[in-house]
């Protein structure tokens, strides 16, 4: 974690940032990063009861094209993550990206979840993740499956996106009320179904990967079984 | 701007692949369910989900928040707020949602659920949503007891059920907007139901048992005289695999566990647990096969004297094990560094009675309040009702402050939750050194 801090605080083209290490912000989250000492029980043996439904929102792709989270999802299986790109918390987005890029290359190593499942991750800070920078994001993690990089257009389509997926994030201020340009946001992960119901939430604790993989199998057995899609 | 872009892109990439390595666990606020933030700084207040008593101010269940934080002088020990739920419904615990902003409280009795927001104004939290088809939306379950934050979801463990009002029940979840998910009924060997706690890098969750609303509601003189009523509460904890929310181990833990604390260091692959009529401290450890073994590791006080441990509260660092037991109103602090030999090394009276234990994350300050259940409350002028502070140094408990819920004509006290203005208002937490706000 020393290290990390070192690193932002000489990234720094910010002075708000230079002031932040990742250790101050250490108290947003429960037990860090996540280590599971367990193999997950196997995919069909359990249920994913729906937990909300959620409906479509206007998007901005990484390539600046207006489109929508359904336009992304197609009534396949989607996980969903939100994310800024300046985030240093190592248990935050970092975390997200990185349990997603493993997914990444799980589900493009499987046909049938490549076929059947998407990845999509969406900035919740539209002031500074723009398309472009989505986009950078995007080539460093050179996704093999299909994983979608998306923004908002604003404040006006982002809210309602975040209190639909009860997706919370406030802006991070110094005690004068100075914005450190950071967040606090609670790490969650969506898995939806075809029908866009959200059939499980990860957060620390509970995102990791191989669960995440299993989850989207138990979905895909579901399907079978009702003959339906996913 | 490029450039701007790349080293921001470049950072994240960079703790991106360093996660994509296994990190160690952190450990949780004492406590509290490892899914929701905790407060690790000082805490501005104690919130305190009190039942109230007929003639006692406005007779009703109520959520009172206390002033905790010395540097306010003004409210420090002082009732800062309360808001009445409107009747007495038997306030027994409560608990944050996943965000730490939704405080959800129950009332055993008519199985009646507040949410409280306290996000807004920290000092006075709003009652924004009541929940009253509990039983019905659960197919009949009664008597919410924890509730345990999960992501995006609550769990709610039962006591009873509506059927017979005795000590089958199950473990019921509601999304983080009151929606109803679902139903797991505990099975026969272990149908009692009372805590239920996570272990998420081990995907294993504990439960224990208590007893159904027919002895809960009845009179504890009555309840202990009666050889058929004492026959009905529950001797098991349940192992689960969390994930599948399926029980797969069935512990004989004779005497109606409470509380479960799992320890929340690195490798400890294990919780505490007391048996409430028995008066043990019980250890739940996992054997080097996966499965679970459960073992007594020490006596509370003299079991024959029926001391009823109630509360217990696990220091951070898996150190201290502070226990409370009811009829002396004494806590008892344990070195639980050996889980297998605890050692008694402190003993505090607290009051007649003593129920909850509420340690902060920094393990400096304990929190305990007086009541167990209305009609196992003791009378008379035994009948204290309290929140009392303690300061910790790692030998003795010094008393910091206390407020008298009756003298103030609020109730019965129970379980107690931290609040920060600073978590609330977003601003960055900045630990002992104050180094973010220096640096500006």
């Amino acid at each position: 974690m020393l290290a990390l801090g070192a690193a932002a605080a000489g990234a720094g083209d910010d002075p708000r940032l230079r002031a932040a290490d990742p250790a101050d912000l250490a108290y947003t989250y429960a037990v860090g990063a996540f280590a599971p000492e367990y193999a997950p029980p196997a995919p069909g043996s359990y249920t994913l009861p729906p937990i909300d439904t959620v409906t479509d929102h206007a998007l901005l792709d990484a390539d600046g094209r207006p489109t929508t989270l359904f336009a992304l999802t197609q009534g396949r299986l989607a996980v969903v993550a939100f994310v800024y790109t300046t985030c240093i918390e190592a248990t935050g987005c970092p975390l997200s990206l990185a349990v997603l890029h493993r997914l990444d290359r799980a589900i493009a190593a499987d046909a049938e979840l490549a076929r059947r499942v998407v990845l999509v991750t969406i900035s919740f800070d539209p002031e500074r993740d723009t398309p472009a920078r989505m986009a950078v994001m995007r080539s460093f993690h050179a996704p093999a499956s299909d994983w979608r990089f998306a923004t908002t257009r604003d404040e006006a389509e982002l809210q309602p996106l975040l209190a639909d997926f009860d997706q919370p994030v406030a802006k991070l201020r110094f005690a004068d009320g100075a914005w450190t340009g950071l967040f606090r946001h609670v790490l969650k992960v969506f898995l939806l179904d075809g029908e866009s119901r959200v059939r499980n939430v990860y957060s620390v604790g509970l995102l990791d990967a191989t669960l995440v993989l299993t989850d989207l199998r138990t979905l895909l057995l579901e399907s079978a079984a009702h003959g339906g899609k996913g | 701007m490029a450039r701007l872009v790349s080293s921001r892109c470049l950072m994240s990439a960079a703790l991106a692949a360093l996660l994509l390595a296994a990190a160690p666990a952190r450990a949780d606020e004492t406590c509290m369910s490892p899914y929701m933030p905790k407060i690790t700084g000082q805490e501005d207040y104690v919130y305190v989900w009190t039942l109230g008593i007929e003639g006692v101010g406005d007779g009703s269940d109520k959520l009172v928040t206390i002033g905790a934080n010395p540097a306010d002088a003004a409210h420090y020990g002082k009732v800062i707020s309360s808001v009445s739920v409107g009747g007495r419904h038997e306030a027994h615990h409560a608990g944050f949602g996943d965000d730490r902003r939704h405080l959800w409280a129950g009332g055993l009795d008519d199985s009646k659920i507040w949410v409280f927001d306290v996000a807004p104004d920290p000092a006075h939290p709003k009652l924004v949503r009541t929940l009253d088809s509990f039983v019905k939306d659960s197919g009949g379950v009664v008597g919410p007891h924890t509730f345990f934050a999960l992501p995006g979801r609550m769990l709610i463990t039962g006591l009873s059920n509506q059927k017979d009002h005795g000590g089958r029940t199950a473990l019921v979840e509601y999304n983080n907007d009151g929606k109803f998910i679902q139903t797991l009924w505990l099975p026969d060997k272990g149908a009692y139901g009372y805590d239920a706690r996570v272990q998420p890098r081990l995907n294993r969750m504990l439960t224990s048992s208590f007893t159904g609303w027919n002895n809960y509601m009845t009179d504890l003189r009555k309840v202990i005289a009666d050889a058929e009523a004492m026959k009905h509460f529950g001797n098991t904890v349940l192992v689960w695999d969390f994930h599948a929310r399926k029980p797969i181990q069935t512990l004989d833990v004779p005497g109606a566990p409470l509380e479960i604390r799992w320890a929340l260091q690195p490798r400890h692959n294990y919780a505490f647990t007391t048996a409430a009529l028995k008066s043990k401290l019980w250890l739940i450890e996992q054997q080097d096969d996966g499965t679970f073994k459960a073992s007594e590791v020490a006596d509370i006080a003299n079991p024959m004297d029926v001391p009823l441990p109630a509360d217990l509260s696990l220091s951070a660092d898996d150190r201290f094990l502070f226990v409370d037991t009811f009829m002396d109103g004494t806590c008892r602090v344990y070195d639980v560094s050996d889980p297998h030999q605890p050692k008694l090394v402190h003993t505090e009276k607290i009051g007649s009675q003593v129920n909850m234990v509420s340690e902060t994350w920094d393990g400096k300050r304990v929190y305990f309040t007086s009541s167990l259940l209305a009609n196992w409350d003791k009378t008379g002028k035994d009948s204290e009702q309290f929140l009392k502070a303690y300061g910790w140094d790692g030998n003795r408990l010094s008393p910091l402050f206390a407020v008298d819920f009756l003298r103030e004509k609020l109730g019965r006290p129970h379980i107690m939750h931290f609040g920060q203005e600073r978590f609330y208002k977003n601003q960055i937490y900045a630990g002992e050194t104050g180094r973010l706000v220096a640096a500006r």
